[in-house]
């Protein structure tokens, strides 16, 4: 007898844990928001799914950026959904690229930027009293906004050297308006971030980078 | 143990895994995601005009083809009158060449020289000279360093050639002084990585005047080509 009352109490336990993950997991998530882009490249390509259903694993090869590639500048146009039932926050950690060579491919000549937050599938939870927030300087399309610096180097208004440990690029107010168990093909957000790299006279070599964009509790704004 | 408390841990054990399967597969959610990039730089390295061929000395003849900044090398150049009947003391062409890398460079020239003459007075590859001048980095985005010229530059110095006075002919004596040290691709010049971190349309780079020079003597009568292959490569 004891051992039955043990065995429901168990069991019990187990369908609380899962139906508790459920609620706490359904609240924030992130993955891709459409298939990437890219433009400008010499032997270059990115990989990721087109569907919003699917975890964000993007890979990204900017391909040949000495000045064997004529293009005026590599973009790439990543997609990125967000869901949660609550205020939130987006960061970025950045891992890799530690060339001592002060003339080799930098954090610094990786653009990053934010762009076009919309309406994932067209749904989304609508709020009034508050705003989705870009971080600065995360605001703006390094494509559009490359100049050459003092050095005769190209610089961005916000680039891979602006991320610092979890560097936060995103806050706003609670994004889906349902409490759906599963990712669905709408009702949350998108926005693209976009990445970009000006062939120039690098020092020759391979150079490789990880980004990890996390979603998590954010400021309590309200919608 | 009893069949029946076998049966329930059994049971258990089912309805725990098929739980968190089931949390696993139902939620398909995540927190986080991964963008992993990389980039490949390759040796690059490029020679154009660095401008306007300079003639000097010459009777008759002309720049035919005159060099423009920044775009591809392809001068032609007519010396002109090479006899006696022109009396000044050398007939030269400066033609600057402009050089960018991103790695180290070596500069290498190849000549030919075809004369109309069959005796040994007809115009030779010794009987031109060449030199590499001045080298300048200058400019934003050009990396400093300290070539290694490999000539003993303009050719028409004092130190560089004389008559010999055996035979009474000029030439040009100095260490690569003349396209008879060329007549396979030859290094001309070496030197460190040209450019930093700049894109391009950066118009700056490493430039150098390379000397060609010819003296007026009683050369057999005939015509003469020259024929000259510049290339630079970063081994």
């Amino acid at each position: 007898m004891r051992l039955r009352h043990f065995t429901y109490g168990l069991l019990t336990l187990l369908i609380l844990l899962a139906v508790s993950q459920s609620t706490s997991a359904q609240a924030l998530d992130i993955s891709s928001g459409g298939l990437p882009t890219i433009t400008g490249a010499v032997g270059g390509s990115v990989t990721g799914s087109a569907l919003v259903t699917d975890d964000l694993i993007v890979t990204i090869n900017f391909g040949e950026v000495s000045p064997l590639n004529t293009n005026s500048i590599v973009k790439v146009t990543v997609p990125i959904a967000l869901r949660s039932n609550q205020p939130y926050q987006v960061s970025v950690s950045v891992s890799g690229l530690n060339n001592g060579n002060a003339q080799a491919l930098q954090a610094s000549d990786i653009g990053l930027g934010l762009q076009n937050i919309r309406k994932l599938g067209g749904a989304g939870q609508d709020c009034n009293q508050s705003t989705h927030i870009i971080r600065s300087p995360f605001n703006n399309d390094p494509a559009l906004n490359a100049s050459v610096g003092g050095s005769g180097r190209v610089t961005y208004p916000s680039s891979l050297a602006n991320l610092s440990g979890a560097t936060i690029i995103l806050t706003g107010p609670v994004l889906s308006k349902n409490n759906s168990i599963k990712r669905q093909q709408s009702d949350g957000y998108v926005f693209d971030a976009i990445f970009t790299l000006t062939p120039q006279f690098f020092a020759a070599g391979v150079s490789s980078v990880t980004l990890i964009f996390t979603i998590a509790p954010g400021p309590n704004v309200p919608c | 143990m009893p069949r029946h408390t076998h049966h329930i841990i059994t049971k258990s054990i089912l309805l725990t895994t098929l739980l968190a399967v089931a949390a696993v597969t139902c939620l398909g959610q995540s927190t986080t995601g991964t963008v992993t990039m990389s980039a490949t730089v390759s040796k690059f390295v490029e020679i154009n005009s660095g401008g306007a061929v300079t003639l000097t000395g010459n009777s008759g003849g002309g720049v035919t083809t005159d060099g423009v900044n920044n775009s591809p090398l392809a001068v032609s150049i007519n010396l002109g009158e090479l006899g006696p009947s022109n009396t000044n003391s050398f007939v030269t062409a400066q033609v600057p060449l402009k050089l960018r890398s991103n790695a180290a460079y070596v500069l290498s020239m190849a000549a030919t020289v075809t004369s109309s003459g069959a005796s040994a007075s007809r115009i030779t590859a010794a009987d031109v000279g060449f030199g590499l001048g001045t080298v300048s980095r200058t400019g934003v985005g050009v990396n400093s360093g300290s070539d290694t010229n490999a000539t003993s530059g303009d050719p028409t110095l004092a130190a560089n050639g004389s008559v010999n006075g055996t035979t009474g002919r000029y030439e040009f004596t100095a260490v690569r002084s003349n396209l008879s040290a060329f007549s396979s691709a030859t290094t001309a010049l070496s030197g460190p990585i040209i450019m930093n971190a700049v894109p391009r349309s950066n118009a700056n780079g490493l430039t150098v005047p390379a000397f060609f020079a010819v003296k007026p003597q009683f050369f057999e009568n005939g015509t003469t080509t020259i024929s000259v292959t510049f290339t630079v490569t970063a081994p």
